[in-house]
């Protein structure tokens, strides 16, 4: 360690002048610069390897990847037998019932997190006595951070009995027999337990930035003879925008990752849940991209299968960094006011 | 703090000691275990250190070389090149029901006609109580119990789409355990007291080690040890030979859930 | 989320206020959602508390796992305890001096800005990752030759899970979280601290070195038990590139780099396989884990809360 002469510029080695060829600073930030870039190049890296370890199969199906068609069940099958049968590799598949279980999943979880945490979040910021934000804090940090077995657990136990044996009916179940069995694992298992899961972190980051409000827009609002509700809703609110935003693009992209989980209680079978079958819509099993990986670990030693696995794999990866990117660049217009979440 | 973790950590490293490397059925992994500790007390130079990534990924990775034997649970097939399978012991798949159902018994036929999707009520001719819709649960279609059913059961078609499918066996005895109208296969071993689910005969014969031991129980399948055909482990060899005959393996494989099929008794 | 301090205006000093129906209708809804947040949130945090009460004994902390056939003898879970705490440290000991190094770079020196763009941007992407993604770009990493000296190889073959393999990955998982927070901790000194520092002559990395940093240790801090919460809540990785091994199996006989290199469980592997979700059949034991692990969580969230409000009553800036 460098002795400390602290106003001796002749002794002190960290003072500015001197003549040591590279300074200290520049020798910083070449390493700091590199340690950055080395980061950045092992991220790429594994963007690079996904991409080319799922060319064959986007390659095989064009945009028909994503599009319908065929019951993706037996695609699997069939993929993962290519390898077990030594058969000519067909890497037929398509992908919407699962992109579309993966739509409704992570968008009904993440609207109906919103709408809840907003209110929540406002209700520990600016309304709720002083006893209670001191429970609530600790109890929104420790959710957040429950690991997600424990989650998929409860919905197993608890939730998923709960919707099959009490919410659907039997003629419900006979009406939709043998195309698909409504048990209770079902979207609404999956949207109510990921709610539960991603509140907590829209909460926190919603809290935070509504927090970061300068409080003197408020007393000034307030001054003006506006409720506190008003005031709140309308000006701090209005600010934390961008956070809004940022904590929901968070909240999507974890909920869009969740594998395990989703897995237990969304009902395995990747069909395509259909809205124009009323109530029973919420009800229908569905299987969501991330769960579909989780699902067929095993299929990883059937290389027709890895490289499906691996282009299901780059869409999320896709997805999760336009989601990251689209919440930083929201984040931008708070800092301009000098407001920083 | 690191010392203490280290010294608290009781590694056993024997000098001289060989670790064979071997990897497949998690379903398996609990009896293996078992018979892994069992071997390491009679010979204490050899350890075991086994990866349960599925039978057919233990398979690619014996084909591999990446390690040095797998333990399966379907029969050999083509793709199975430059391995050798040995039967090591027997397991049986059972039908269970919730215990609130009445059903006592079904024909192979019969639980084909459910898990295919063609009869979808249980007053169907089953002998049950319940005049409700059939909720069947099954495993996902990477899985080597699907595979062996599929065989065994389903003569070869797949299950039909309104059958829910469950990552292991637990999740399929919870899921009948919780659901009256519940039907589903799993192993022997998550059947018996404390599982929450009835258990049926199939074509009159019960699911237990007893039938299942002398074959009269239609769906019973062997545990298979897989083996490089070109230069096996002598080791693992020998080992395989202590599981399938030896008495006190015997015991363990019975005390598994599963059933000793060549150990002397 | 930060303590609030509330400096609310009191009643008595605002002007009469008017409250219109929608108004109170919305209080009343943020009072409703709040107060039912905190119900399910509460059942779900008893259920397990209370279940796993009922199945942990002090015993089962400090007994080795062992294979048996029957409950009462395969032991606790002592190996999958220190895996979680293993893993945690390690992970860590990767992303806090590199996180810390990444969020200096960007706060006090940031050039070339096309870079600092893409790293910020690089570094968030990180933070959504799914970890399922992670595992799956972990096995095929680890296998390979170059890295066959983190895990074991046999016969030439590199086997790719490891301790090694599963901290290397997860501290990507921390490494995000340790960034945020240490980048906000490093924004919130006001810029007339460092002038001061560089007008008596320091300079830039000793500035940060020696003031900014140990100012911004409580965002350091934070954002490693964030980070460390995350990491050993994560159940993905630790499934594909650990092994799965009930005990400890180490490499080789070197003391503490051949369990490294060796193969073992943690907490969350550990629940996983003896819940229902796997072959072990426990479930009494995994509850009981279960429980260990929220104590973990529960005792990190803790220690965060303690940071934060210690150093709200260090010295401000002002």
């Amino acid at each position: 360690m460098t002795e400390d002469h602290f106003l001796e510029p002749d002794r002190d080695p960290e003072f500015l002048e001197g003549d040591r060829g590279l300074s200290q600073d520049q020798r910083a930030e070449l390493g700091l610069g590199a340690l950055v870039f080395v980061v950045v190049g092992l991220l790429v890296a594994m963007l690079v390897f996904v991409l080319r370890e799922a060319w064959p199969s986007f390659a095989h199906n064009g945009l028909g990847w994503f599009g319908g068609g065929g019951s993706v069940d037996q695609q699997i099958q069939s993929l993962f037998n290519s390898g077990q049968y030594k058969t000519a590799p067909n890497y037929t598949f398509h992908a919407w019932p699962l992109i579309w279980s993966t739509i409704l999943i992570t968008f009904g979880a993440v609207a109906i997190a919103f709408v809840t945490s907003l209110f929540v979040a406002v209700f520990i910021v600016e309304f709720a006595p002083a006893w209670l934000q001191r429970i609530l804090e600790p109890v929104v940090r420790l959710l957040a951070s429950v690991p997600s077995v424990i989650y998929g657990l409860a919905g197993v136990l608890v939730i998923v009995p709960l919707i099959g044996n009490h919410l659907i009916t039997q003629g419900e179940k006979a009406s939709v027999t043998p195309t698909i069995q409504l048990s209770g694992a079902s979207l609404l298992a999956a949207v109510v337990i990921l709610t539960v899961m991603i509140a907590p972190i829209m909460i926190a980051v919603f809290a935070d930035g509504l927090q970061a409000v300068p409080r003197g827009w408020l007393e000034g609002s307030l001054a003006l003879g506006i409720n506190e509700w008003r005031t709140f809703w309308k000006v701090a609110v209005r600010t934390a925008r961008p956070v809004l935003v940022a904590g929901t693009v968070l909240a999507t992209a974890r909920a869009l990752g969740e594998a395990i989980m989703v897995s237990m209680v969304s009902g395995g079978v990747p069909f395509a849940p259909n809205p124009v079958d009323g109530l029973i819509f919420f009800f229908e099993p569905s299987q969501p991209l991330a769960a579909t990986i989780v699902r067929n670990t095993e299929g990883l030693s059937s290389p027709a299968l890895k490289h499906t696995l691996y282009a299901i794999a780059a869409v999320l990866l896709f997805s999760s960094a336009m989601l990251s990117i689209i919440g930083w660049a929201a984040k931008q217009p708070m800092r301009r006011y000098g407001v920083v979440p | 703090m690191l010392a203490v973790v280290v010294a608290m950590v009781a590694v056993p490293a024997a000098a001289g000691a060989t670790t064979l490397f071997g990897s497949g059925s998690s379903a398996e992994q609990p009896i293996m275990n078992v018979l892994f500790k069992a071997y390491n007390k009679l010979h204490k130079n050899i350890r075991f250190n086994y990866l349960p990534d599925g039978g057919n990924a233990g398979v690619t990775d014996v084909q591999a070389g990446r390690r040095l034997f797998s333990i399966n649970t379907r029969p050999p097939l083509p793709s199975d090149a430059g391995t050798t399978y040995f039967k090591l012991w027997l397991d049986g798949l059972c039908i269970a029901v919730n215990p609130s159902n009445s059903v006592s018994n079904l024909t192979i036929a019969q639980t084909k006609n459910i898990f295919t999707g063609v009869a979808t009520n249980w007053s169907q001719g089953f002998g049950s109580n319940l005049t409700s819709t059939i909720d069947p649960f099954g495993r996902n279609s990477t899985a080597g119990l699907y595979t062996f059913f599929q065989q065994a059961v389903l003569g070869g078609s797949t299950q039909s789409s309104n059958v829910q499918q469950e990552g292991s066996d637990g999740l399929v005895a919870t899921a009948v355990s919780k659901d009256p109208n519940g039907i589903g296969y799993v192993g022997i071993a998550h059947t018996g007291k404390g599982s929450g689910v009835k258990t049926l005969d199939v074509n009159g014969v019960p699911c237990n080690q007893a039938n299942i031991k002398s074959e009269n129980y239609p769906l019973f399948r062997y545990a298979w040890g897989v083996l490089p055909t070109g230069h096996p482990s002598g080791a693992v060899e020998k080992f395989f030979d202590w599981v399938r005959t030896s008495k006190q393996a015997g015991q363990i494989i019975n005390r598994g859930g599963a059933v000793a099929a060549f150990n002397k008794k | 989320m930060s303590a609030v301090t509330a400096t609310r205006v009191r009643r008595s000093e605002r002007a009469a206020a008017s409250w219109r129906l929608s108004d109170r209708l919305g209080l009343g809804l943020a009072w409703l959602l709040g107060l039912l947040f905190c119900a399910i949130a509460a059942a779900i945090v008893i259920y397990f508390l209370v279940e796993g009460i009922r199945y942990l004994r002090p015993n089962l902390l400090v007994t080795n796992p062992a294979a048996a056939s029957s409950e009462s003898q395969t032991g606790g879970f002592l190996d999958p305890l220190l895996g979680t705490l293993i893993i945690g440290t390690m992970s860590m000991a990767i992303a806090v001096p590199v996180g810390v190094g990444i969020a200096v770079w960007l706060s006090e020196f940031g050039r070339p800005t096309g870079l600092a763009r893409v790293a910020e941007s690089a570094v968030e992407m990180m933070a959504g990752e799914p970890s399922i993604v992670l595992a799956l770009f972990g096995l095929t990493l680890f296998t390979l030759p170059a890295l066959g000296v983190l895990t074991q190889s046999t016969h030439g073959v590199v086997l790719g899970q490891s301790f090694f393999a599963a901290a290397a990955l997860l501290s990507l998982v921390g490494l995000p979280l340790v960034v945020a927070s240490t980048r906000e901790g490093l924004q919130a000194i006001p810029s007339h601290v460092r002038e001061a520092s560089y007008a008596v002559g320091k300079t830039k990395i000793a500035t940060t070195r020696r003031v900014l940093l140990p100012a911004a240790r409580p965002s350091v801090l934070t954002g490693t038990m964030l980070g460390l919460g995350r990491v050993i809540s994560d159940t993905a990785i630790v499934l594909l590139l650990l092994g799965g091994t009930l005990t400890f199996q180490a490499a080789n006989s070197t003391p503490l780099l051949g369990l490294l290199r060796g193969t073992g469980d943690t907490l969350t592997g550990y629940i996983y396989y003896n819940a229902p979700t796997g072959d072990g059949n426990q479930p009494s034991k995994a509850y009981a884990a279960a429980f260990v692990l929220m104590l973990f969580v529960l005792a990190l969230n803790l220690g965060v809360d303690l940071v934060v409000s210690r150093s709200r009553k260090a010295v401000t800036w002002k």
